[in-house]
C-alpha cells in the first residue's frame, strides 16, 4: 500500500459500518479511523446516513391491518 | 421445578429445537397451539414488516395487501419453520418472495430493477455533489442529519428497486450480508455492490436536496443560506451527531444500535 491507509479503509467502510468485518480487520480500520480525519468524516457521512434512514423508516402498521391480518388467521385455522 | 430439573437432566447434546419437541408436553413456556404461537412470535414483526412493505411497494394500500399475503403465506407454512431458527428473516424471505412474484408484476410503474444506463447516469449526478474535504464532509453529514424524514423517504423511493431493497434490509432491519443474500436470493457480492451503490446514491439525492433547500452544502460554499433550514433537530441531537469517533466506533461494536 503506497498511501496511509486510506485506501484500505475506505474499500472497507462500509463493511465496517456494517459490522462485517473479522475482528482483526475491524481492529485495523478503527486504528487508522482514530488517526485519520478524513477517513473519520467519511465513515461519520455514513453514520449519519443510516440513521436517517432508520428514523424515515419507523412506520407503524394500520390497526385494521393487524385485525385484518389476525382475522384471515383465524379463517384459516376454522377451515382446517 | 421437579419438572424443570428433569429437563436441565436431559443430555444438551442435540438441538435445542429437538429438545423442544420432545419436550412439548411440559415446555410451559412454548405454546402448543400453533395459531396461538403464531400470533405470540409472527405478529410483533408487523410493523416492520410494514414498513418494508411500504418501502417495497411504494403505497399504502399495496403494502396492505402485501402484508396479508405474507402473514397468510407464513402462518400457512408455520409448521416448517424450524424453532429457534430466525424468525424474521423467515418472514423477509416470505415477504420478498412475494413481493416479487405478485406485486412486481401488477405494479403499474415498470420494473424498477438495476439497469446499469440509469445507474451510472444518477451515479455521475450523485457522486458530484458528494463532499471531499473533512471539513466539508462534516457539514454535508449535518445537513443529511437535519433532513426531513419525507425527503428521505423520497430519495429511498427514487433509487431503484434493488439497490433500495438492499440499503433497507441492511440498514433499517440490521441483517447481515449473508441472510440479505439468502432473502434476495443473490451472492453476497451481489449485495454489497447494491448496497453501496444504493447508499451512495442515497447520499447524493440527499445532498442535492439540502442543497435546493438551502441547507449549507459542503462544496458550493453556500453556508450564509441558513434560513430555510426548517427541521433543526434539539441541541442534545446536534451534539451528539458532532462526536464523530464515538458514533463511529459505536456503529462497529454493536450492531443493534446503528443498523
Amino acid at each position: 500500500m503506497t498511501d496511509c491507509g486510506c485506501t484500505k479503509a475506505k474499500a472497507e467502510l462500509e463493511e465496517y459500518l456494517h459490522n462485517e468485518l473479522e475482528s482483526h480487520d475491524a481492529a485495523d480500520i478503527r486504528e487508522h479511523l482514530a488517526g485519520c480525519s478524513d477517513c473519520s468524516s467519511e465513515l461519520h457521512i455514513g453514520v449519519v446516513l443510516t440513521e436517517a434512514v432508520q428514523r424515515a423508516c419507523k412506520e407503524i402498521a394500520p390497526e385494521q391491518l393487524r385485525d385484518q391480518v389476525l382475522f384471515n388467521i383465524r379463517q384459516i385455522q376454522s377451515t382446517h | 421445578m421437579a419438572v424443570a430439573a428433569s429437563t436441565l437432566e436431559r443430555p444438551r447434546s442435540r438441538s435445542v429445537r429437538a429438545e423442544h419437541i420432545v419436550d412439548l408436553p411440559v415446555m410451559t413456556t412454548l405454546n402448543t397451539d400453533p395459531r396461538a404461537l403464531f400470533e405470540e412470535q409472527a405478529i410483533p414483526f408487523l410493523d416492520q414488516l410494514y414498513g418494508a412493505a411500504l418501502r417495497m411497494t411504494r403505497n399504502p394500500a399495496d403494502a396492505q395487501d402485501l402484508v396479508q399475503e405474507t402473514f397468510v403465506k407464513a402462518y400457512s407454512a408455520f409448521a416448517q419453520f424450524e424453532q429457534g431458527t430466525n424468525l424474521k428473516a423467515w418472514l423477509y424471505r416470505i415477504l420478498t418472495n412475494t413481493f416479487i412474484n405478485v406485486y412486481r408484476k401488477k405494479q403499474r410503474d415498470p420494473y424498477q430493477g438495476t439497469t446499469s444506463d440509469l445507474e451510472d447516469w444518477q451515479l455521475g449526478n450523485a457522486e458530484s455533489a458528494t463532499a471531499t474535504g473533512t471539513s466539508s464532509r462534516s457539514a454535508e453529514a449535518e445537513a443529511i442529519d437535519h433532513l426531513p424524514d419525507s425527503a428521505v423517504k423520497d430519495a429511498l423511493q427514487s433509487i431503484p428497486e434493488d439497490f433500495r431493497l438492499a440499503v433497507y434490509l441492511a440498514d433499517v432491519e440490521g441483517f447481515s450480508y449473508q441472510e440479505i443474500a439468502d432473502i434476495m436470493k443473490t451472492p453476497v457480492g451481489t449485495v454489497m455492490s447494491r448496497l453501496h451503490r444504493g447508499r451512495r446514491l442515497l447520499r447524493g439525492l440527499l445532498t442535492e436536496y439540502a442543497e435546493g433547500r438551502g441547507i449549507p452544502v459542503p462544496s458550493k460554499e453556500s453556508v450564509g443560506a441558513k434560513s430555510t433550514k426548517t427541521s433543526t433537530p434539539p441541541p442534545a441531537t446536534r451534539a451528539r451527531q458532532k462526536k464523530t469517533t464515538p458514533a463511529g466506533s459505536t456503529a462497529a461494536g454493536s450492531k443493534g444500535s446503528t443498523t
